[in-house]
């Protein structure tokens, strides 16, 4: 196989773009085209990048420019060559400030077939950065599995034939060995087995733990037959128009997030702290949304759960992504039980829900070890959790027979629940339906059994919370262009104008909550930074965007980007299909507690009215789901208007 | 004289020291232009910072051809540009792998503890790495032997 | 009476045997130096060569700096006789210089293929920094230089003559280059590398003769002859010592010399590329004609002039050349075919790794990879520092064998820097080049 090469862009261009690039960008843009083997520098000039940002902000309009089915109306779908998988940074990726690593991954996604915005961390942007590039923007489809691999100015596709079938770790391992390369000095994400066989909800694996995880990214990355992407710490200079300033404001951020109330535990204990905490307010979800109770989990004693005693459990070693000072990514070797001495990821707090308590485990070494398998596999932990706590249920209730899986699995039994991963992962059996997805494969079985089952009617599944407590989480999710929350949770809310705190059970007030603080999640995640270490006031984040690239961006600037963002989204998820009857949550995503702290609290008695509220807060139409032409026109697409409206705009 | 002393199991390998050095050595973010580099141990479970000993023997500074290599007021060993002619010979003079070469500008380069201040101490944010009046010290050697028996045992 | 030193060359050792009399001796003595060319830096020469450099760049002493540190001087003056049993030296102006102790430091020549024309005007060495000037002035851009000899010496000047936009032709005897630096494999990959960047190569190709050519020069080969502006032979060196025949100092391939660096004469000392002193390695006698050596000889003799009493543990080969930003660098035994050996090509960056042992000690490495390239900056030193200290590697061995581009853990773990921190060459930390003693 002979690699592609890269086309260098003219050199006249690139002096002419360097004089007046704005500080934290490389400059330019990979275009990887698997059909054609080809890979080219594509400069971009400052003002797409102050239009864009990166990440999200990039990948949205990439998405939306360039994924339109050809001579007609709709999209392209997830499986189509024309599909675009676009691996994003962002001007802060590389610099200073804590968690700068960051991948943002957009694509339509085999989830919902529509488009997704999904993030990880680690060092895939320091390294892409540091080569030189923003982006890679990966289109069409390869003949034979491959990696894509970037050494500065080197940037080839390699035969990835004997990778094939190895874990996402062991495939970072070979990769190591392939280079002669170790630790940060080669940023690895690729796929497992579930992303070469097209599980719906595969995710994009990277460095260890660092998990791309919504819509099925890991299926479209499977489909194009890319392995892995494998970048190694470039040698190149970034620039930042005040990089003192960029020092001074990383210092600022890193004060708050050490010392304010909010941030504090997540400095400490990264998001360890969740699982009691939200266990105390009906939002950890538990044995597939069956109870809200910790006490009807065998062997459940939330004592041990406690951030530092579950920390303590194991002999845990920090792995922080780039420049980070949080105490939040760690490797964990285990103490106890079948797999000591096996080192794995120390679980995020969705780890624990998803491989723990959603479905009924309490054994934290087994879940662990799950949580880790999961990624090696390169699946989403989140439907994982969904997926094999229906399961579960469906067992335990005979809506599926042990003939009809294989065996016999009961709640809290991790290893079988790994033994169904591997069947899922590789469509083995049973576990081809359940590749689809807990949405497809509900359908398929129908009749009580779809009535457990947990997802958006859009073909997604919820972040691992227990949504039916929180509300905004629910409606972000449903609403959203991008297949999970869009908005995400408030983070000093009254800096933009929002209440600190609201009545959580109030639909009116949740859904005007959530659309007042839309904006800043797509912002922080068009900036190549960690949506945990910019946990801190808009104002600074900002000031570090300024202090990098030399611009004087507010927070109003930052808002309204966002929410420019979301609108693009928003137009793409349009024409994939995307309509308003498909914003709902399914059954049992929104059915009532029957116990616990939120018992009785019925979202779905409200749900019609939290739309209604939603839709006119951000200014989309109800019938159509468009957002409307004078949303458009405030936010500066009257292009978009156009598109979308026609003459009517 | 003050050393940096680098306190392994602290490291988290989150690079930041490589950033603040390259920055206080050159103006601009470009970790491959560090002169401290953190590696793994243990496959990725395990981080440690490497830079200049500031060792006695000073292997460069003696190789030096040109007396391009002094020794600086806080007692670091450090290369003066306007003599260095880019030989390399200190770039294998060096036992310990801490003498580089930058291409660009056709110099050696190396820890020369930022002139008392060191860019890398201030910032780490696990305090791994510390700027102190004790005596140089195998600072990693222990924690290696650690944190590299099952790579070894799997080596096997 | 202050003890009368008398130093014969002006070179590295030479230098670095005056600096560290005076950095050591408890009183003032007198230092006669004999040398016939003012002091200058062999290794800066190539810098020189590409213009990177002005001419008063090379020089290691001044006439100043001599002064300051009290050198009685006769530069341009050659010895032409020792007479170990009077204690007196003659140079070749008749003058003799009575001492107590002396140390021979001559150095080594260049010598030229015997080829019909290979003493033409026209036709070049590159080793004095007289004969520098003389290449200096015949390069321009555009014009074609050929090298005949493709050894350490010739790619030393390589990138100086490539970036002056000369073309270079490099012609070798040898069926390969790099012959005494790297091995087969190494070769091949630099002989890829300089082709895929201009130069044309020629292996295997003996010249017959050198003839001018209508203001050029003309190599004629049994087929194929080359036309070029300039010719630099650069087929060997040799050791500076026929004029020490007939004195009682005995003479192997260099003046074998014992662990305190005294030769057979136990008041004549001899250091540098003509001294036949213990190999780190072989623990055997042999002449290390490099700088490195030449260095570590002068401080050791110096130090012993001054009344100490310090043993030198042995030279270790280290070479390093670059070739058109590609770091070749080897170091120790590496061409011992008796040792345990085990390597790694990684093609496309190029680089490529090549380590060996005797038992579990690595006694000799090869490493080629990118000039600054991140992770083989590090390994460079760190394959050094593992041949020089000799650590037991243990089980490390077989996992550097199967990882030969992983050094580090292996140099970490095996606690390499705890046994190289004790070391140095005189005994004590070492002083700063400006820091010696003003002896006015």
């Amino acid at each position: 196989m002979t690699p592609a090469t890269l086309t260098a862009p003219k050199q006249l261009k690139t002096t002419s773009t360097a004089t007046t690039r704005p500080g934290g960008y490389a400059g330019n843009l990979l275009r990887v085209d698997l059909t054609r083997r080809t890979c080219r520098a594509e400069p971009w000039g400052p003002e797409m990048m102050r239009e864009l940002l990166g990440g999200v902000g990039l990948g949205a309009m990439i998405l939306y420019r360039e994924t339109a089915a050809k001579g007609g109306k709709g999209n392209v779908s997830w499986d189509h060559p024309d599909n675009r998988l676009v691996l994003a940074t962002g001007p802060l990726a590389g610099l200073p400030v804590w968690g700068t690593g960051g991948l943002t991954v957009c694509t339509i996604g085999a989830g919902t077939n529509g488009p997704t915005s999904t993030q990880a961390n680690g060092f895939f942007g320091t390294n892409l950065k540091y080569c030189g590039y923003d982006a890679i923007m990966v289109q069409g489809q390869s003949k034979d599995w491959v990696y894509l691999y970037i050494n500065d100015d080197v940037v080839e596709l390699r035969d990835a034939r004997s990778l094939v079938g190895l874990d996402t770790w062991e495939t970072q391992g070979a990769l190591y060995k392939e280079t002669g390369l170790a630790g940060h000095q080669l940023s690895v994400y690729s796929i497992g087995p579930a992303g070469e066989n097209l599980v719906r909800f595969a995710a994009i694996q990277g460095d260890y733990g660092h998990v791309a995880s919504k819509n099925g990214c890991g299926a479209v990355m499977g489909k194009k037959r890319l392995k892995a992407v494998a970048i190694v710490k470039g040698t190149k200079s970034l620039r930042a128009a005040d990089p003192r300033g960029v020092v001074q404001a990383a210092e600022e951020i890193a004060h708050d997030l050490r010392t304010d109330a909010s941030a504090r535990s997540l400095y400490e204990y990264g998001t360890l702290p969740g699982v009691v905490n939200l266990s105390k307010m009906g939002a950890l979800p538990i044995k597939n949304y069956t109870t809200n109770l910790t006490s009807n989990v065998a062997g459940a004693d939330m004592s041990v759960w406690e951030a530092p005693k579950l920390r303590e459990n194991f002999d845990h070693r920090g792995h922080q992504c780039n420049a980070c000072g949080m105490h939040h990514c760690h490797m964990s070797v285990i103490r106890h039980g079948d797999q000591k001495g096996k080192i794995v990821d120390e679980p995020e707090y969705e780890g624990w829900s998803g491989c723990g308590w959603a479905i009924g485990a309490a054994d934290r070494d087994g879940v662990a070890w799950l949580n880790t398998q999961c990624d090696r596999a390169c699946v989403d932990v989140n439907e994982w959790g969904w997926l094999c706590g229906w399961v579960m249920e469906c067992q335990e209730k005979g809506y599926i027979t042990k003939e009809q899986l294989g065996f016999e699995l009961k709640w809290g039994d991790v290893k079988g629940s790994n033994r169904l991963l591997q069947m899922v992962s590789r469509r083995e059996g049973f576990g081809n339906i359940l590749a689809e997805g807990v949405k497809r494969a509900a359908e398929k079985l129908g009749g009580p059994a779809k009535e457990c089952a947990i997802y958006i009617e859009k073909g997604a599944t919820p972040r691992g919370h227990d949504h039916r407590s929180r509300w905004e989480e629910m409606l972000d999710t449903c609403t959203s262009s991008t297949a999970t929350m869009e908005t995400g949770n408030p983070v000093h809310p009254t800096e933009i104008g929002q209440p600190a705190r609201i009545n959580p059970f109030d639909g009116e007030q949740v859904a005007k909550y959530v659309a007042g603080l839309r904006g800043r999640r797509s912002f922080e995640d068009s900036l190549g930074i960690c949506i945990f270490t910019s946990r801190t006031r808009l104002e600074y984040i900002c000031r570090a965007l300024s202090a990098a690239t030399g611009w004087a961006f507010t927070v109003d600037d930052a808002l309204r980007f966002g929410k420019r963002t979301a609108a693009i989204n928003r137009a793409t998820a349009l024409r994939c299909g995307h309509t308003g009857a498909m914003e709902y949550p399914s059954t049992r995503y929104g059915s009532t507690p029957v116990d616990g702290p939120a018992k009785g609290q019925a979202i779905r008695a409200q749900w019609e009215k939290m739309l209604d509220t939603w839709y006119a807060e951000v200014g989309f139409d109800r019938k159509t789901g468009k957002p409307l032409p004078k949303t458009l026109k405030e936010l500066g697409l009257e292009w978009l208007a156009r598109d979308l409206w026609g003459k009517k705009a | 004289m003050s050393v940096l002393r680098l306190h392994p199991q602290k490291c988290t390998g989150c690079l930041r020291c490589e950033l603040a050095c390259s920055y206080m050595q050159t103006g601009e973010f470009q970790p491959a232009k560090s002169v401290i580099r953190v590696s793994p141990f243990e496959g990725h479970t395990s981080y440690a910072p490497y830079t200049c000993t500031q060792c006695a023997e000073g292997w460069c500074m003696t190789a030096c051809p040109v007396g391009a290599i002094t020794i600086n007021a806080v007692g670091a060993k450090d290369v003066l540009d306007d003599k260095c002619v880019g030989c390399k010979l200190c770039t294998i003079a060096c036992p310990y792998g801490t003498m580089f070469y930058d291409p660009g500008t056709r110099k050696a380069f190396k820890c020369n503890l930022c002139g008392g201040a060191p860019a890398c101490a201030e910032a780490c944010p696990t305090a791994a790495i510390t700027y102190e009046d004790v005596a140089t010290a195998d600072w990693l050697g222990d924690f290696a032997v650690e944190r590299t028996a099952r790579v070894l045992a799997e080596a096997r | 009476m202050a003890a009368r030193h008398l130093i014969i060359g002006g070179g590295t050792a030479g230098m670095n045997a005056i600096r560290t009399i005076r950095e050591e001796e408890s009183e003032k003595s007198s230092i006669t130096l004999v040398s016939a060319e003012r002091p200058y830096s062999r290794m800066v020469l190539p810098y020189y060569l590409d213009r990177s450099i002005a001419e008063s760049h090379v020089f290691t002493a001044t006439a100043r700096v001599l002064a300051d540190w009290g050198v009685t001087a006769h530069l341009g003056k050659r010895v032409t006789a020792l007479d170990t049993a009077a204690n007196t030296c003659t140079l070749d102006d008749g003058t003799a210089i009575p001492y107590d102790d002396c140390l021979i430091a001559t150095g080594s020549s260049a010598v030229r293929a015997p080829v019909p024309g290979a003493d033409l005007p026209g036709v070049h060495s590159f080793w004095t920094l007289d004969e520098a000037r003389g290449v200096i002035a015949q390069i321009q851009p555009g014009s074609h230089v050929v090298m005949v000899g493709a050894g350490f010496i010739a790619f030393t000047i390589l990138n100086s003559i490539l970036s002056l936009g000369a073309k270079l032709t490099i012609v070798e005897i040898a069926p390969r280059i790099l012959p005494r630096m790297i091995d087969d494999t190494g070769a091949a990959l630099v002989q890829t590398w300089l082709k895929d960047h201009g130069v044309t190569v020629r292996t295997g190709a003996k010249v017959a003769r050198i003839e001018d050519a209508k203001g050029k020069k003309r190599l004629k080969f049994a087929s194929g002859d080359l036309t070029c502006d300039v010719v630099i032979m650069a087929t060997g060196i040799k050791t500076n010592l026929e004029w020490l025949k007939g004195s009682a100092v005995k003479v192997n391939q260099g003046i074998v010399v014992d662990d305190y660096l005294r030769s057979s004469v136990p008041n004549v000392y001899a250091g540098g590329d003509v001294a036949e002193g213990r190999d780190l390695i072989s623990q055997k006698p042999a002449v290390h004609a490099i700088e490195p050596t030449a260095q570590e000889h002068g401080r050791v003799v110096g130090a012993n002039m001054a009344g100490k009493n310090v043993r030198y543990r042995g030279s270790l080969i280290i070479n390093i050349v670059e070739v058109c930003h590609l770091d070749v660098a080897s170091f120790g035994a590496w061409d011992d075919a008796g040792a345990e050996a085990a390597s790694g090509v990684k093609a496309d960056r190029p680089a490529y790794r090549k380590l060996l042992w005797r038992g579990d000690r690595l006694t000799g490495a090869i490493i080629l990879g990118r000039s600054g390239d991140i992770w083989t900056v590090n390994d460079v030193g760190m394959l050094k520092g593992l041949v020089q200290s000799g650590v037991s590697l243990g089980r490390w061995k077989e996992y550097l064998k199967k990882n030969p581009f992983d050094v580090k853990p292996a140099f970490i773990a095996s606690k390499t820097t705890s046994t190289l921190l004790p070391e140095t060459v005189l005994g004590r930390p070492s002083k700063a080049p400006g820091e010696t003693p003003v002896a006015v």
